[in-house]
């Protein structure tokens, strides 16, 4: 068998780059892609641009505000297209008299960084254990999996809590957190890609050469491993920030008065009965946020997967 | 199959120890002093001395663990810091709520997701699978404990006075005290302890229901189960008729199908038969990763529903550092969820026997 790596390497390279355009090209005619980049690419803008979207502060206490006479602290809905004369909160008050709507508007910066930094963070951390692990193989592919196993064995939801309790609350730790518990996804994912490659003749003839570990990883193994890597990634930003948000809900995550959407409907849920707009807008933002990245997931697992185009 | 079986179990065995270690590991992490957490205010040197030495929490940590250990394996949890009994028998007296609402959720997930999925396959592109699509995507990307909320507040208190309207929080209706079915029966004699595994079931409500033949407990325990069930099983039922969905799309376009199409089978046949058995397998596996959802799920229903089950007294139990408790029920949980995946393991195997030999 003779080697010839630059020639390889350059046929690999158009090869991977008519994939990418193709994959691009997929990525415009889906509708759930579209769809969910036109969801994310909104929420992006009112993220940054949040003071520009929002009419209040939204942590501060309308009570004694000149213009705010004798509001009640949680007033129903008040939705000024609606015909309701009270043009200055649109989606009222909350219980200590802070503009919900400011606060909603606010909350998508947290939400937002929150799910794409954990899933960041996991990517890397995983990615590195799982193509150590394949790449290592024997002993260290042994326990690094066994761990990953033994992460994977206990619910989400509950390692998290438990990490998040012995780290202490707030929103740092929560995303400490839900990272560990995302990690075991991607390091098994790039394991298996590293498994399915390194023994193929192109690698074996790249170390027959003498190629550097790092070289073959950052060269051969990585690029191969992250279609899939990128997909579950997207689809993970949503879990991620649907799990932060519940851990606010149980007060494990941002702490008040930090507007983040799960912390907003833990204040608001012992008065569901009578003032449920306060629960009801927190909640449907999370879900159009996280309907989003799931959307996006969606249309790239269909985009840059080869094998359905061929279908 | 016995091999396979084997195998599987021997699999299971060092991720269990490994859970184990690791739930040690956290428990005894978690910040402040047990003691002072427990005894509050009355907490003196000596106090917590003398709680230390009757909790074993004077010996060296390794020798602790392994003492933990050997009491596990013969079903020794140790006792609860907070409430003063054995973490064994809270969780009998706990666990049936939350096995009870994960059972209820799951059965709603396959029993509306599977149908629905191979619905929407079999007429692929028509208004029900573009339909079934956009509401299974809403339905991952809810939040468990708002779902919750929205239909507390819709059926309590939007529906009250109609005979739509169901409970808001609780297992049954306050005041019922259901008997349970072994003193019906007469195995268990009046001032004599029930074994554990006999409480457990008698406070599955349903099935303690079914046994005493008692038709008002059952309305009334199912009426206070529909919402947390609707809730937490809600994304798993999203995820199951997504499943469903792709997989009888994939066998449908298989050749065997045509062949049966060919052979002129009955269209019934054809994807009753052929299609479904063979696109349920993956359903099967989904089915039972679920089970993490189910249990994370019921951890913010039993909150938001008022349940006294695992989910709600571990939250609790976390807060307060009654690490016996956290321990105890957090191994139970993790190991039952790693015997539930080898169960799930061994019947793919059973039902495709490629598994097996691989």
């Amino acid at each position: 068998m003779e080697a010839k790596p630059a020639q390889l390497e350059q046929a690999g390279h158009a090869r991977s780059a008519n994939l990418w355009l193709e994959a691009l090209y997929n990525l415009r005619h889906s509708p759930s892609a579209l769809l969910g980049m036109t969801i994310i690419g909104g929420l992006v803008i009112i993220a940054i641009a949040a003071p520009l979207f929002a009419t209040h502060d939204p942590i501060k206490t309308m009570i004694g505000v000149p213009g705010e006479t004798g509001r009640l602290p949680s007033k129903p809905p008040c939705i000024p297209w609606l015909g309701c004369e009270d043009p200055l909160h649109i989606l009222g008050l909350d219980l200590n008299a802070r503009d919900l709507y400011s606060r909603v508007i606010y909350g998508t910066r947290t939400s937002l960084s929150v799910g794409v930094i954990t899933i960041s963070l996991s990517i890397v951390v995983g990615t590195a254990l799982g193509i150590t692990a394949g790449y290592a193989g024997g002993r260290v592919d042994n326990v690094i999996m066994r761990l990953m196993d033994v992460v994977l064995a206990f619910p989400a939801l509950l390692l998290a809590i438990s990490i998040v309790t012995i780290l202490g609350p707030g929103l740092t730790n929560a995303l400490l957190g839900i990272t560990i518990t995302f990690i075991p996804q991607y390091a098994r994912l790039s394991r298996a890609s590293v498994l399915s490659i390194k023994e193929q003749e192109f690698v074996l003839a790249e170390r027959a050469i003498g190629a550097s570990p790092w070289r073959i990883v950052l060269a051969h193994i990585l690029p191969n491993a992250i279609t899939p890597i990128i997909v579950q990634g997207t689809l993970g930003v949503g879990t991620a920030i649907l799990d932060a948000a519940a851990l606010s809900f149980l007060g494990l995550g941002a702490q008040p008065p930090t507007p983040e959407w799960g912390q907003i409907l833990s204040e608001s849920r012992n008065y569901l009965f009578t003032s449920p707009h306060l629960v009801f807008f927190p909640g449907i933002a999370i879900m159009i946020t996280v309907l989003g990245f799931n959307l996006l997931g969606d249309g790239m697992r269909d985009a840059l997967d080869p094998r359905l185009n061929r279908n | 199959m016995l091999k396979f079986v084997l195998r599987r179990l021997t699999f299971s065995i060092p991720v269990i120890f490994g859970i184990m270690i690791v739930t040690f590991s956290l428990a005894r992490a978690i910040p402040g002093d047990p003691c002072l957490a427990v005894l509050g205010e009355r907490a003196t040197p000596e106090i917590c001395e003398a709680f230390a030495r009757r909790n074993g929490l004077d010996q060296p940590v390794p020798v602790q663990l392994l003492i933990y250990m050997r009491n596990f394996v013969q079903g020794d949890l140790g006792d609860s810091l907070r409430f003063h009994r054995p973490v064994m028998e809270l969780l009998t007296e706990r666990l049936p709520t939350t096995v009870e609402l994960g059972c209820f959720a799951l059965l709603f997930a396959i029993s509306v997701g599977v149908p629905i999925g191979v619905l929407s396959a079999y007429r692929h592109k028509s208004a029900l699978d573009v339909g079934t699509m956009i509401g299974a995507n809403i339905g991952v990307s809810m939040p468990v404990f708002w779902l919750g909320l929205m239909l507390a507040y819709l059926f309590a208190v939007l529906l009250k006075d109609t005979p739509l309207a169901l409970p808001p929080s609780g297992r049954l209706t306050p005041g019922a005290n259901p008997q349970p079915f072994f003193e019906l029966w007469g195995w268990v004699l009046e001032g004599q302890e029930p074994a554990g595994i006999l409480v457990f079931f008698s406070r599955i409500n349903t099935l303690n229901a079914l046994l005493t033949l008692n038709s008002e407990l059952l309305v009334d325990a199912l009426r206070h189960l529909i919402l947390p069930a609707v809730a937490v099983g809600t994304i798993p039922l999203a995820i199951i008729a997504r499943m469903s969905r792709s997989s009888v799309l994939e066998v449908l376009s298989q050749d065997y199908v045509r062949t049966a199409r060919a052979k002129g089978l009955r269209e019934r046949n054809v994807v009753g038969v052929h299609a479904l058995r063979n696109a349920l397998l993956p359903v099967i596996t989904v089915i039972g990763l679920n089970f993490g959802l189910v249990i994370s799920g019921a951890v913010l229903t039993e909150t938001i529903f008022s349940l006294t089950g695992v989910g709600r007294t571990l939250v609790d139990s976390i807060t307060s550092r009654d690490y016996t408790l956290v321990q105890g029920f957090t191994v139970v949980i993790a190991a039952g969820f790693v015997l539930i995946n080898m169960v799930v393991d061994i019947m793919y195997g059973y039902l495709d026997p490629r598994i097996r030999f691989n």
